[in-house]
């Protein structure tokens, strides 16, 4: 498989500002999800704690009104029967009194005044029924000295609250409040002779007192109450409620774990917890709860409380979907953006390769090179001076060979002796001059020239002074012959001369003349001139022959003749 | 290059591909492993402690489903409903009864449970033991008991107390703790009118007893629910003289709180829960379910119950009873309903003729 690079490199460009674009996104939502959470679960605590204080409140309320109540002269008087004559109106008014209470206040079941004799005998007690309030008949008044919320009460000072353990309410005939949860608040009656002689009792409903106070919030949170030992007291699902009761377990730590930190039993006590539960079961979803366990200060509580709040975290989490949202929504048109710029990034760094690769190519087939982004300053600049510097020296050496080949070609068809053509080359040209005097009808002239006495000087003068005298000859053959004619060396010392132009026996005449007269000057080796002559035959064509073969002949037995005249 | 590189670690590999073969090779496994015969056992907390299990496992080759239950309502749901689920259980001897009843359970063989041998004597007497035998056949083995007698506070109470009169004694008036429960609070209160059985109040006999438990209410500090709320009134109020529901196990929590207390059993008889083991009626290996039951009245499984529970194995003489004590086995009283409807009346506060209303 082949990938171009221009792919390549968008590819690994694509991935990495993806890639880069994602993680960013991804740990940019993970972060704005927990401070999410983290808020939400501070929003928690905060109303966990605004609930507990308003639960602190209510209770110093009713506190305050067990107080009064126990305090007040009338309930000292009923119990010491200190005037018979107006005990009933006495009892009377006091029930009146604790009617009201218990219209102001629809979180009272009952009010009582229960005296220390006769076995904690009640004396008055007002109960809340259906929807009426009640005082119930003397006949039906009950002993409650076994109860604690009378032998513990009476045990304390005057003034002192009394408030008992969160239970069910398992005494019969206690209307509304008969098997429901309930608080005991009592405060003891005090008789002249500072001894404790009887308890004022009011038992709350718990479950109304905190309807009433969760009132106010919002409705996707739920209230959690339990003990200090951990029993759910009050829970969404009613069947965690008051489990000990009914002789089964449900525990705020065990629903909870970290609660663990705010139950009696824990070494290290902490006042608030915040937590999660990711129920494994898909059908309930995961929730924070936010668990506050605070003293009930300057109150005699025989327990005290652990309140939280939960809320499922969907609803928590709804607001980081969205973030979610957006943040894909921008990793995505980011991406988008990235592989745009990759593209764009690719075929730029790609475009100037693939000219200097169709340049390249061009010089290849044509061998010439067009234009190269030289003008850039990056490497792809430098690669294309590199190319273009190869490509002169590749110029450079062609030109080099193309000269050596036209040396080859020179000495190939020249003498090396005269530098005059050789035989072979002369043929050639005497071959094309024939076709051009046979296709004009021209005519044209062959001198054949042949030294005389160059025997002699060669053999008593030696072969360079041959040389020298052939070298001579030459020269002056060129010097005399206008330059469409043609002088060659075509054996020892035989040359010869194609004259193409004016081929007139007078012209020819004077060549010949100028040709003889030109060989007979002597020529200077080392001190001393040497004379040779030359013996000149022609031939003419058409007259003498029309092949350059015969015209050669022809000029060779004039020459002879020539030089047998001599 | 960059591709070859980089294209194996998107795809699966082939290592999480064996992984998947693995796991799904395991479904078809399963049945093999379910091959090895599994006793399914009901049993309440510290019954069944791992090292029993274990032994009786390695010991028999098989392996034991061990489920804990914390209470009768539940133990009753889990035989009447899922029996299939179950091969032997412990449940107490007074609500065997109805288990038989309902055929839920079967006779057992005792002779398979060689260990029974080294019971004491009052718990191989299977007959004397109400509710254990029924149509002259077995079905329940005594495994653990705990008696309800009276803890005396030894400052207060210069000599042990004999009877169970000691509760309604006016010279502890206000230091007597007693238990919050009607069925046997009415057994109490029948033992001190000395009537014939505990468990069986004539129709005659309802007004009186109803009037002694008011009596007792009324020399009653409090009630308590549980162990622990028992022990914290005691110590807190400083009482005298506590009627012990839930036996030894109060009369450690006290101990280990430092109170100086006394046990003691009433002559009347002291009222004593027993636990036994049974087999159910759709048990799959009989013999497997005898095994079990002979292996808890082991050397092991014996001792650990008394070391790690503090309760009392069949074994041994508990060392809060003396042999000549009585013991009375709980049975099923002849009304609960109508006990605890009554009582709930007089906890209330009620006098007698709204205790006896209809």
């Amino acid at each position: 498989m082949k990938f171009p690079i221009a792919w390549r490199l968008g590819l690994i460009l694509v991935l990495v500002g993806v890639l880069g674009v994602g993680l960013t996104g991804y740990f940019a939502y993970q972060a704005s999800r927990d401070q999410l959470v983290k808020a939400s679960e501070e929003r928690l605590l905060t109303e966990t704690r605004v609930l507990m204080r308003q639960v602190t409140v209510a209770l110093k309320g009713i506190v305050a009104d067990v107080r009064l109540l126990a305090q007040h002269p009338q309930a000292e008087r009923i119990l010491l029967h200190t005037n018979p004559g107006f005990q009933a109106l006495a009892e009377s008014n006091v029930a009146i009194l604790f009617e009201g209470m218990m219209v102001v206040h629809p979180e009272y079941f009952q009010i009582r005044l229960i005296e220390a004799a006769n076995y904690g005998k009640e004396r008055i007690r007002v109960d809340r029924g259906m929807g009426d309030i009640l005082r119930i008949a003397s006949a039906d008044l009950q002993e409650k000295g076994h109860y604690p919320y009378v032998f513990d009460t009476l045990q304390l000072a005057p003034g002192a609250v009394y408030i008992s353990r969160a239970s069910i309410n398992h005494e019969a005939g206690a209307h509304a409040g008969e098997e429901r949860p309930s608080l005991q608040v009592a405060s003891p009656v005090y008789g002249a002779n500072n001894k404790a002689i009887g308890v004022i009792v009011i038992n709350v409903d718990l479950q109304g007192l905190f309807a009433q106070l969760a009132v106010d919030l919002p409705p996707e949170l739920n209230l959690y109450l339990a003990n200090v030992s951990g029993d759910f007291l009050i829970h969404p699902d009613p069947a965690h409620s008051f489990a000990f009761d009914r002789g089964q377990d449900a525990h705020v730590q065990e629903e909870f774990p970290d609660t663990v930190a705010l139950l009696h039993s824990s070494g290290h006590r902490k006042n608030s917890v915040v937590t999660s539960k990711r129920d494994p079961s898909a059908t309930t979803e995961a929730i924070v709860a936010a668990f506050i366990y605070q003293p009930l200060e300057g109150l005699e509580a025989e327990d005290e409380f652990i309140l939280g709040l939960s809320q499922p975290l969907p609803s928590v989490l709804a607001q980081s979907e969205r973030l979610a949202a957006d943040t894909l929504r921008i990793v995505l048109s980011i991406s988008a953006l990235a592989i745009l710029l990759a593209i764009i990034l690719a075929r730029a760094l790609v475009r100037p390769l693939n000219q200097i690769v169709s340049e390249v190519r061009r010089f290849s087939t044509d061998g010439s090179i067009g234009v190269l982004p030289t003008a850039r300053s990056d490497e792809i600049g430098e690669l294309a001076l590199s190319i273009e510097l190869m490509e002169a020296q590749i110029h450079k050496q062609i030109e080099d060979m193309q000269e050596q080949q036209n040396k080859l070609d020179h000495m190939a068809s020249h003498d090396s002796l005269t530098g005059l053509p050789n035989r072979r080359l002369f043929l050639e040209r005497l071959d094309q001059a024939l076709a051009r005097a046979k296709r004009h009808e021209k005519q044209l002239a062959l001198l054949f020239i042949d030294l005389d006495g160059f025997k002699v000087i060669n053999d008593t003068h030696g072969h360079n002074a041959g040389d020298i005298v052939l070298q001579a000859v030459a020269q002056r053959l060129r010097g005399l012959l206008r330059e469409t004619d043609t002088a060659a060396r075509i054996g020892g010392d035989e040359f010869v001369v194609l004259i193409e132009d004016s081929c007139d026996n007078a012209s020819i005449d004077s060549i010949v003349r100028k040709v003889q007269a030109g060989m007979s000057l002597p020529i200077q080796y080392q001190d001393i001139e040497l004379v040779v002559g030359g013996s000149i035959g022609v031939a003419r064509y058409p007259e003498d022959g029309t092949t350059a073969s015969t015209l050669i002949a022809a000029s060779d037995q004039a020459m002879y003749r020539c030089k047998v005249k001599k | 290059m960059f591709f070859q590189s980089a294209l194996p670690k998107i795809f699966v590999g082939r290592k999480q591909l064996l992984l998947v073969a693995a796991f799904l090779l395991s479904f078809i496994a399963l049945p093999v492993w379910a091959a090895t015969p599994v006793l399914r056992v009901l049993a309440w907390p510290g019954y069944a402690e791992p090292e029993v299990v274990q032994s009786f496992e390695k010991r028999h080759g098989v392996r034991v489903e061990v489920t804990v239950i914390t209470s009768d309502v539940s133990l009753w749901q889990k035989i009447s409903m899922h029996n299939m689920d179950y091969d032997v259980f412990a449940v107490n001897v007074a609500e065997l009864q109805r288990y038989i009843t309902s055929n839920l359970v079967q006779p057992l063989q005792p002779e398979q449970i060689p260990n029974t041998h080294r019971q004491l004597v009052r718990f191989r007497n299977l007959a004397a033991i109400p509710g254990l035998v029924s149509g002259g056949k077995t079905f329940g083995i005594p495994f653990t008991y705990s008696e309800m007698g009276l803890i005396y506070d030894r400052k207060q109470v210069s000599a042990p107390p004999t009877s169970i009169a000691a509760l309604w004694d006016t010279q502890y008036r206000g230091k007597v703790i007693a238990y919050d429960g009607g069925t046997h609070n009415f057994s109490l209160a029948a033992q001190k009118l000395k009537l014939k059985s505990p468990f069986h109040i004539a129709e005659a006999d309802w007004q009186r007893v109803a009037e002694n438990l008011i009596g007792m209410r009324r020399n009653v500090l409090g009630f308590y629910t549980q162990p622990e709320e028992s022990a914290e009134l005691f110590l807190r109020h400083k009482a005298a003289l506590m009627f012990a529901n839930y036996g030894m196990q109060q009369v450690h929590l006290l101990k280990n709180a430092g109170a100086d207390i006394g046990y003691a059993i009433p002559k009347e008889g002291a009222l004593t829960w027993l636990d036994c083991w049974v087999i159910t009626r759709s048990v799959r290996d009989p013999e497997l379910a005898h095994a079990w039951i002979d292996h808890l009245l082991g050397e092991q499984a014996s001792r650990l119950l008394t070391e790690r529970q503090g309760l009392a194995s069949t074994m041994v003489e508990s060392t809060a009873t003396r042999p000549e004590d009585r013991l009375l086995w709980l049975q099923p009283p002849e009304d609960t309903g109508r006990r605890e409807k009554l009582w709930g009346r007089i906890r209330s506060g009620d006098k007698l003729s709204r205790v006896m209303a209809p």
